[in-house]
């Protein structure tokens, strides 16, 4: 790989600042640094702000071109801002943009202070970070602590001199017998989580690929090295990290090696850099575990929380599936019973799609059979244990249902992740590889490329979505655009109404049960600080067919439920139980407003 | 203002009573005329307040229905008030003294009186409200009364409790509250947790008038969810039971675990004994009795006769030890509710067909089997009922039946013993049960009669050739 010897030489990065351009005469690296750079203007106030944020999930790659080159980049993807912003998102995640040789989609950093060339450089993403907070648009990125790409200077220095100042940047082992109770993760592709490496004459650790070599955490160097990482991006303004894959960080014998305090403790070491020296920015954790166990990554809840702001909710989404397959509101009610209470300065964030298969490790194996029975007609949209589709062909292209789906992410509890295209309703492309069939380019136009790219369309990465459901010609925002019953003005609508009513965001969750099993009912309640009371009523109809439902409501006697989306005033609750009538798979969002008794609102 | 004394206020009341007992779906005796109303026993619960309250134990002697001079127990809740207020106005009595009397159970504050008395450890009079011994009650809440009034009347407070008020009075120890004290003290997951009860004596005899317990506030019942389902595959013709979206199957399993769990928690704490050759015979002979008699009635089920007999014989030679317990004695999918968490056994009083002295034997937990699969096998084969249905339709539902008993069956296996490999008492099980439901909706609802005729049919054919 290095042939002239030179650790950075794999990297691709020749006229770039990058990791390792020079070495100090103490053999230490030297590394980019933010003053290099300008800084993006710093988004507007609001510590709690992901509380009530909605997040888009945008691939760089795959959104805009604006270079012609057939990839989509960070200057694309600032031109498309104000499309964003029209939108109402007010957080951007981007998956990782870093330099990276690409043999785990962008997971495998062989450079954490540079930018994949062909996505720009450090400098396009402050301009995109500084346009996105003139919009007031946060952006935040993935971040994998666990481990680099073997491309990266730091490892190629670490086999080739184990007594230098990188020696002891990963874990190193004469033999592969250690920690043999730690499971293997990527079952299909490695057999052990040691490897072999003949440059150094021992064996090294990866719960991952074996490309992708475990930082050595008990290194106190590594733990500097790392949160100067942080600080890197934090300087130049980014608004926060997932953390990908945290539990994995550190490694003891005779344990399963994930969750372990080491490794809180460290997050509590990375959470504490933010809370002192950049108030405001957030760490998102993505551990793919039950409630139970994700919430210890939001630390001490008599703090508030002092590890991760956000962690995800796994098993939400599967779940959402089945309760509409299953015409009940069981699955859903009994994920959220199951989930245990956060610290109060944390949320969750949910999802309906990403960038990943819709992930079936957080189901049972009889409910997985289910799911795939249901959702994944063809094998080949089965990926390793989850199905690889986008929203709108899951749902067979069922507007009610995308709909239905939409306003169950939009109101339950947690922060909600959009995934990109589907506030259009793209579709995917099962005969691509991997997990390319949902990561096709955005449909802008029904021009060529769909309008994402001016490149010979041989050159696109991916090839855009062209059958004749969901092929860019009948699927495309500028359509939506000029159609204002479409899904995308649709999608607007609802995130318009999410903003204006905190209780969505900050609000506490009580289900209103009732004796419908098709009918899933909740409040969502929240005080503001001068002492209003924000209070909305969420009831969904999970059936196909329409249902009667009858809630008790009784709390709210002589009050109006307002519908949100028309401001249309519904008849006074009474003493008897509210009686509303759903169409299949119909909702009502209600804002209740407390009346004086007779007066009209 | 002086008022009547209770014991007086009941029997100046007795007339309007008569009028107004026929009328609640609760009175049993609707179609024998009322000969008199007398107070066995009457408990000012609120005396110097209006609306004031005074709990009665009626006597209701009757005409016929075999028994001369046959006298039965009602409880009431009697309101009485200067002043009705209009939403009670329908849950009028009658009036006495200038006082107009009602039907408590619909006041919502009266009823608080009730649980703040159960929460106070208090006794009225000889009335003993009393709270379980583990039991935090938050006192204060109002009530209203449960959707649907059958046997008896539920009142909930809040989302938290609900108290059951038996109407026609058994006295006697409540089948019901032993059994739930039973299982909640080693910790059974499957019950609504009981909080307390209200008694006293008649007789001589302990009486139990209510009891309150944890209200499943979003329970769903298991005859509704399973309907979901059934609905589901009817829309869907062309779909096998596995194929359509709203599968019971999963549902079915864990109902077959909880019911397991229950089974093996009433074993704890009630212990069992083991069956011998006579107990056996003596069931057997039962099963006959009750076909005897409904083939009197119900000459329809007379083609099924030879194999209903040879199939409840076989269980007279099925191998020993059979292992006996207390068990639910009436389980069925309108038995079980679904919370968020898991589903839950409701009402113990056991087998309303049998004597109330005869429902605490200790029985087959293949009973309790046999009644849930009966009652799978009715959930999808309602659409028997009423117009001609498609054949296809037919056998989607026998699926469907086939499907969700299986699945019932793996998830108690799969926590207890498999039920299967008792097949012979089983199947005799579900026949007896089968034809018990041909007499029953003969007399009732004759529309239904089709649903258990049709499964003693599928259930006995190929029987006759062999
Ligand atoms: N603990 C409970 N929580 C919620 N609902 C209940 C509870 N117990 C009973 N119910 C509801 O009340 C109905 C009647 O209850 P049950 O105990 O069977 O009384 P009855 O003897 O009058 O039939 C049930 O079908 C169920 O819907």
């Amino acid at each position: 790989m290095a042939d002239d010897g030179r650790p950075d030489a794999a990297l691709g990065l020749e006229g770039v600042p990058h990791t390792g351009e020079a070495v100090t005469p103490e053999g230490l690296m030297v590394e980019p640094s933010a003053e290099d750079f300008d800084h993006a203007r710093p988004a507007p106030r609001h510590p709690e702000w992901y509380k009530e944020a909605v997040f888009y999930e945008v691939l760089v790659r795959a959104f805009a071109d604006s270079n012609g080159d057939g990839i989509g980049d960070l200057r694309g993807l600032a031109d498309k801002l104000d499309y964003l912003s029209w939108l109402g998102v007010d957080c951007l995640w981007l998956p990782p943009f870093y330099a990276s040789p690409l043999r785990d989609g962008g997971y495998d950093i062989s450079d954490y202070r540079a930018v994949l060339p062909e996505f720009g450089t450090v400098e396009d993403f402050v301009y995109l970070l500084d346009q996105a907070h003139r919009r007031n648009i946060r952006i935040i990125t993935d971040l994998v602590l666990n481990h680099t790409s073997d491309a990266h200077p730091w490892f190629q220095a670490s086999r080739e001199d184990p007594d230098g100042p990188y020696g002891d940047f990963y874990v190193w082992s004469d033999t592969d017998q250690h920690y043999t109770d730690a499971r293997i993760i990527f079952t299909d592709t490695e057999t052990s989580n040691w490897t072999f490496d003949p440059v150094r004459g021992q064996f090294y650790w990866h719960r991952f690929f074996s490309h992708q070599p475990d930082l050595n955490y008990d290194n106190p160097a590594v733990q500097d090295a790392m949160l100067d990482v942080l600080r890197f991006w934090l300087d130049l303004g980014i608004d926060g990290f997932r953390l990908d894959a945290v539990p994995y960080l550190y490694e003891r014998e005779g344990s399963n090696c994930e969750n372990l305090p080491e490794t809180h403790a460290f997050l509590k070491r990375c959470r504490k850099v933010v809370d002192d020296e950049y108030p405001g920015r957030v760490l998102l954790a993505e551990a793919n575990q039950w409630p139970q166990d994700v919430v210890h990554y939001f630390g001490e809840p008599s703090t508030g929380g002092d590890e991760c702001h956000m962690a995800f909710h796994f098993p939400l989404m599967p779940r959402i599936f089945m309760a509409v397959r299953r015409e009940s509101r069981f699955p859903i009610s009994e994920i959220l019973a199951q989930t245990p209470p956060i610290p109060s300065g944390c949320t969750w964030g949910i999802f309906l799609r990403n960038h990943d298969e819709l992930t079936l490790e957080m189901v049972t194996d009889e409910e997985r059979d289910y799911m795939w029975a249901e959702y994944a007609t063809d094998p080949r949209m089965k990926a390793n244990i989850g199905i690889r589709r986008r929203l709108a062909p899951l749902l067979d292209n069922d507007r009610n249902q995308q709909e239905l789906f939409t306003a169950l992410l939009l109101s339950l509890p947690g922060s909600p992740v959009l995934y990109y295209g589907d506030e259009i309703g793209m579709g995917d492309n099962i005969w691509l590889g991997d997990r390319d069939g949902v990561r096709t380019p955005m449909q802008w136009t029904p021009d060529r490329n769909a309008g994402f790219s001016r490149c010979d369309p041989n050159r696109i990465y991916l090839p855009a979505i062209s059958d004749p459901v969901y092929g860019f010609q009948s699927v495309n925002v500028e359509a939506q655009l000029n159609s204002s019953s479409s899904l995308l003005h649709w999608t607007r609508r609802m995130l318009q109404v999410r903003a204006k009513h905190p209780a969505f965001g900050l609000g506490t969750f009580v289900e209103l049960g009732s004796s419908n099993p098709s009918v899933l009912a909740y409040q969502r309640r929240w005080i503001t600080p001068d002492g209003n009371e924000d209070l909305v009523i969420c009831v969904n109809n999970m059936s196909r067919f329409p249902q009667p439902v009858e809630l008790d409501l009784s709390d709210h006697e002589g009050s109006i439920p307002v519908e949100l989306t028309g401001e249309v005033p519904f008849p006074r609750i009474g003493q008897l139980p509210y009686l509303l009538t759903l169409p299949g798979h119909g909702f009502y969002w209600f804002s209740i407003i407390a009346t004086e008794s007779g007066e009209a609102p | 203002m002086t008022r009547l004394a209770p014991t007086e206020l009941i029997n100046e009341l007795a007339g309007p009573l008569a009028d107004w007992l026929p009328k609640q779906r609760w009175f049993a005796g609707k179609d024998r005329e009322i000969r008199a109303v007398r107070p066995v026993r009457a408990t000012e619960l609120v005396g110097d307040a209006d609306p004031g309250l005074v709990h009665a134990v009626l006597a209701v002697e009757q005409d016929g229905g075999g028994r001369t001079g046959a006298e039965d127990l009602y409880q009431v809740l009697v309101g009485r008030t200067q002043r009705l207020p209009e939403h009670l106005a329908g849950t009028e009595i009658g009036t006495v003294a200038g006082e107009t009397c009602y039907s408590a159970v619909h006041d919502g504050d009266l009823g608080t009186t009730l649980l703040d008395l159960i929460a106070a450890d208090r006794d009225v009079a000889g009335v003993r409200f009393r709270p379980e011994p583990d039991a935090q009650l938050y006192p204060g809440l109002r009530s209203r009364p449960a959707g649907v009034e059958q046997s008896n009347t539920s009142l909930i407070f809040g989302h938290r409790y609900i108290l059951k008020l038996y109407r026609r009075l058994h006295p006697g120890p409540s089948r019901d509250l032993e059994l739930h004290r039973a299982l909640h003290r080693v910790g059974c997951q499957h019950i609504a947790a009981p909080l307390g009860s209200i008694d006293c004596e008649l007789r001589g005899e302990p009486v139990v008038l209510g009891v309150l317990q944890e209200y499943l506030s979003n329970a769903v019942d298991g005859w509704a969810m399973a309907n979901t389902s059934v609905r589901d595959l009817m829309a869907e013709g062309d779909l096998h039971a596995d194929e359509v979206g709203g599968d019971f199957a999963a549902e079915a399993y864990r109902l077959g675990e909880a019911v397991a769990a229950v089974h093996e928690d009433l074993r704890r704490a009630l212990g069992g004994e083991e069956g011998d050759r006579d107990r056996l015979d003596a069931a057997v002979d039962r099963m006959h009795r009750r076909l005897d008699r409904v083939l009197v009635a119900v000459p329809e089920l007379a083609p099924y006769e030879p194999a209903l007999r040879r199939a409840f014989d076989a269980v007279r030679s099925v191998p020993l030890p059979l292992r006996l317990q207390q068990i639910h004695g009436d389980l069925h999918l309108g038995q079980v509710m679904r919370t968020n968490t898991a589903w839950v056994l409701i009402d113990f009083e056991g087998e309303p067909a049998a004597e109330v002295a005869e429902r605490s034997t200790l029985r087959s937990p293949l009973r309790d089997i046999a009644g849930m699969l009966r009652s799978i096998d009715y959930a999808a084969h309602q659409i028997l009922v009423g117009d001609e249905v498609p054949h296809q339709l037919e056998v989607r539902a026998a699926e469907w039946t086939e499907r969700n008993r299986r699945a019932f069956c793996d998830g108690y296996a799969a926590a207890g013993v498999d039920p299967r490999e008792k097949a012979t008492l089983l199947r005799a099980l579900e026949l007896d049960k089968a034809v018990y439901e041909v007499g029953y909706e003969h007399a009732n609802r004759p529309e239904w009669l089709a649903v258990p005729l049709a499964a003693v049919a599928r259930m006995t054919a190929g029987e006759e050739c062999a």
